[in-house]
């Protein structure tokens, strides 16, 4: 996974566009989404671009509430975005779990994976943003769109 | 998310509207789909047409189902996924489990 510096501008360029935070409830999860797909369609994010930004963040909260924070409503999660003047938007999730290791997951393509009915959250992440980087403890991710 | 459930010739078609994700759409559905096979019903029709989402959770919830009604002789078939729902089944391997069709009448009259 490339380094932080190689995702161009440093963090002192980015302008905020939202930052926002949530109870680790499943039932919290859509209306953060919604108001990151709503803030990019006023910037006249593409449509194709804005679902791929909205299932991400989709995935990385249902990890921050089910992995990250265990279903407990009184733990909060971060969601940050932010965008860079060349217009690469990147959205930063934060929980108080004990992070994962991304490396050690398996692969949802591969054997009875294929049939199993979790698994996939960081493969879709992974597939649908342009660089995503999971922070030393695990338990932040920063997932970038150019 | 708002589910819309009818019988036609042993069939249950399930129309869907909204995102499919974490929450109460995949806990409807799943409820939804959990009651059909309870009652016997093993032949499923989902119409995906107004489905704007297909997250992790819910593409669990279908592989899951799918692969439960086929032990005991049944289906679950999909209907107009838009390109979205398309793209985030392809994504993870699992479009190629599913028949897909055009319209509700050929996926019921699929399992004449």
């Amino acid at each position: 996974m490339p380094p932080e510096s190689s995702s161009g501008p440093e963090n002192n360029t980015l302008s905020e566009l939202l930052d926002r935070s949530m109870p680790a409830d499943p039932g919290a999860v859509a209306a953060v989404v919604d108001t990151i797909s709503e803030t990019l369609a006023r910037l006249d994010v593409p449509e194709q671009k804005r679902f791929e930004v909205a299932l991400a963040v989709q995935e990385a909260l249902a990890n921050a509430v089910v992995h990250g924070c265990g279903n407990d409503p009184s733990k909060q999660i971060r969601c940050q975005v932010k965008s860079a003047p060349n217009g690469r938007i990147v959205i930063i999730v934060t929980d108080p779990g004990p992070g994962f290791r991304p490396d050690q997951l398996p692969d949802p393509k591969r054997g009875e994976n294929l049939q199993a009915d979790h698994g996939r959250g960081v493969y879709l992440i992974r597939q649908l943003m342009d660089e995503v980087q999971f922070g030393s403890n695990g338990n932040e991710v920063r997932m970038w769109k150019y | 998310m708002d589910i819309n459930v009818r019988k036609r010739a042993q069939v249950q078609v399930v129309q869907l509207r909204g995102p499919l994700r974490m929450g109460a759409a995949v806990d409807g559905l799943r409820q939804t789909l959990q009651e059909a096979l309870n009652n016997g019903d093993t032949n499923i029709v989902l119409n995906l047409a107004e489905v704007s989402m297909i997250d992790s959770s819910g593409i669990g919830l279908l592989v899951r189902f799918l692969a439960d009604t086929k032990q005991i002789g049944g289906n679950v078939k999909l209907v107009q996924p838009n390109k979205y729902a398309v793209q985030t089944l392809r994504l993870v391997g699992v479009l190629n489990l599913f028949e897909v069709f055009d319209s509700d009448d050929a996926a019921v009259e699929s399992f004449a």
